[in-house]
């Protein structure tokens, strides 16, 4: 356990217990890893872990994954086969062995200091806010609105994402399709929220593609909301040495008013007003 | 289980120059940060994954901090590497007054490595270096890198020239003191053993061979360099045969000690740097995929 209270990071073997489609296009994994105290938090929201194949068969790097949730020496996942890497992970069955080096990064906040948490998440965006959900919606400042969003009906995770979410879908529904709402998630919020009164009274936390997330840092401004969002970067190593996934943070006292930063260790949550975001490109990086 | 031939401690301390070292396997430069990174992690038998270390090669300072290149930086092949970051580091003031202390106080035997554009800047570097570590137990050397393929101004041209090379130790301080001065060359020269002859003429107690190869990959989406600058320096486990031959040239035709990097991730890997007369060896893009990986082949190689 580390000064902050967050677990440290453990480099180990884990097994594959399950490993499936949960929507068209989301895969929910099942890792088994040795350890894990009892009543101690084995991971914050928002905190991820490398995985990789281990001895020879080894990647140059691990794949960054955000962990969905840890119970009993489980660890979940969801993630989307994109590349050489999401497709081999795709491609494992029960009992394949992966290397785990987690929990990394830092944590969405635990306490909303009474604020009613608003919670955004977009596609493969969902685990940490999930698991925000999950472990801390129940004592927050306000019941939480949480809203997803997906391309459509199909790439929804309908066993995760149950009563207690609002989903909004790019692609048009069905007639009579009453599960979710046609547009982006953003809009959803808005509509979800009015334009009521509720200045100053909720909190934002997000994760999801960029132009959701520069959607979620607009309308936190617009209301004057505190708001933190989960980055996702192309990482190399994931604890903070190798220097491949660096954001623009705000530096008033560098010349240029920013400095890089790891996403991996410094993130990959941040606070919206800490990112540089005058001297981001689409993407987010510097 | 080990070959016969090898019977030496990785954890022994050993002399480089005028310097002991605590052992033989140590982290590459921009592999393992500052050496300030992951000390809270552990892994089954591990502690640490700074045990059995006898080195880190700090991130390479210059005497500016530095805000690196643009992304993407890192592009990974199926062996390999290939890395644009651009020297981001904190300069020189920062490392001296923060970094340098922190490492003392948390035992870390370090080599800092510094990189300057001048011979000028290496004697600036080298001594602020030498001051602030006067004193200090766990700093135990400097490695000039003369041989960064990323940076714009010619830190890939810099090195290729043994004369340069000469200037830039001979400015360093030329070896005098009681720490050690090691040089790390590129590798992508005809004559990699000339570059180490100058450096052991002009007093450098070791070269640290190799840094990365000149690379480049193509993004066939868009049909342009993956990386914005083009060229990359390519690591990994795709160049271990390449960087063996060059330490081989050097060790046959140049009389300086050698620390062998390049592609090692495993004890066998360091092993065939042994093997060839290598005195020491740093593990580097390995480490970034696990962060135990010197630790765990000291171990390996210390108990077979």
């Amino acid at each position: 356990m580390g000064p902050t209270g967050i677990p440290s990071p453990c480099s180990l073997v884990g097994e594959v217990m399950a490993n499936g489609p949960v929507s068209s296009g989301l895969i929910e994994m099942h890792l088994r890893v040795p350890g894990g105290s009892a009543g101690q938090p084995t991971f914050f929201p928002g905190q991820f872990a490398m995985l990789n194949r281990p001895g020879a068969s080894a990647w140059t790097f691990g794949r960054p994954l955000s962990i969905l949730a840890w119970e009993g020496g489980v660890v979940r996942f969801l993630y989307r086969a994109v590349g050489r890497g999401t497709r081999e992970l795709a491609g494992l069955g029960a009992g394949s062995g992966l290397t785990f080096l987690g929990p990394l990064g830092n944590p969405f906040p635990a306490e909303t200091g009474g604020l009613r948490p608003v919670l955004i998440a977009g596609g493969v965006g969902l685990p940490p806010i999930w698991s925000w959900l999950q472990l801390y919606g129940a004592r927050a400042g306000g019941p939480a609105l949480a809203c997803f969003g997906a391309r459509s009906v199909e790439d929804v995770p309908w066993t995760l994402v149950g009563d207690r979410w609002r989903v909004a879908v790019e692609e048009a529904l069905a007639a009579g399709d009453g599960r979710a709402s046609t547009g982006l998630v953003t809009e959803l919020v808005t509509a979800e929220l009015g334009d009521s009164a509720l200045d100053g009274a909720c909190c934002v936390m997000a994760c999801g593609p960029w132009p959701m997330l520069r959607a979620v840092r607009d309308l936190a401004a617009a209301r004057g909301w505190p708001c933190w969002l989960s980055l996702e970067e192309h990482m190399g190593c994931g604890y903070g040495v190798c220097k491949g996934c660096v954001v623009p943070l705000r530096e008033p006292s560098a010349d240029v008013g920013w400095r890089p930063a790891t996403c991996c260790q410094e993130g990959p949550v941040f606070p919206v007003d800490a990112l540089a975001w005058d001297v981001m490109q689409p993407e987010g990086s510097p | 289980m080990m070959p016969a031939w090898w019977r030496t401690d990785p954890c022994a301390p050993f002399r480089i120059g005028p310097r002991e070292f605590p052992g033989r396997i140590w982290t590459a430069s921009g592999c393992f940060a500052y050496g300030l990174t992951g000390h809270e992690m552990t892994a089954p038998g591990y502690a640490s994954p700074y045990e059995g270390l006898g080195a880190v090669v700090t991130k390479t300072i210059t005497p500016e901090p530095r805000a690196g290149n643009p992304m993407p930086r890192l592009v990974e092949t199926p062996a390999g590497a290939l890395n644009s970051i651009g020297l981001e580091n904190v300069g020189l003031r920062e490392f001296v007054r923060d970094v340098m202390p922190r490492l003392e106080a948390a035992a870390v035997p370090f080599v800092a490595s510094i990189a300057a554009t001048c011979p000028e800047q290496f004697s600036d570097l080298a001594r602020a270096v030498q001051t602030a570590g006067a004193k200090m137990r766990h700093w135990h050397g400097l490695e000039l890198n003369l041989s960064c393929p990323n940076v714009a101004e010619g830190g890939h041209d810099f090195g290729k020239d043994p004369d340069t090379v000469a200037a830039c130790v001979s400015a360093a301080g030329g070896g005098a003191g009681d720490r050690a001065l090691l040089v790390k060359l590129t590798p992508n020269v005809g004559d990699i053993a000339a570059l180490a002859r100058a450096a052991a003429a002009a007093g450098a107690h070791a070269v640290s061979a190799v840094n990365t190869f000149v690379g480049l990959d193509v993004d066939l989406a868009t049909g342009r360099p993956c990386l914005p600058r083009r060229f990359g320096g390519y690591s990994g486990a795709a160049i271990l045969p390449l960087a063996l031959a060059k330490v081989d040239e050097i060790v046959r035709k140049a009389q300086v000690p050698v620390v062998g990097v390049g592609g090692i991730g495993s004890a066998d890997d360091a092993l065939k740097y042994f093997a060839l007369g290598a005195v020491a060896v740093q593990v580097g893009t390995a480490q970034m995929r696990d962060p135990f990986c010197a630790a765990r082949i000291a171990r390996q190689l210390q108990t077979g």
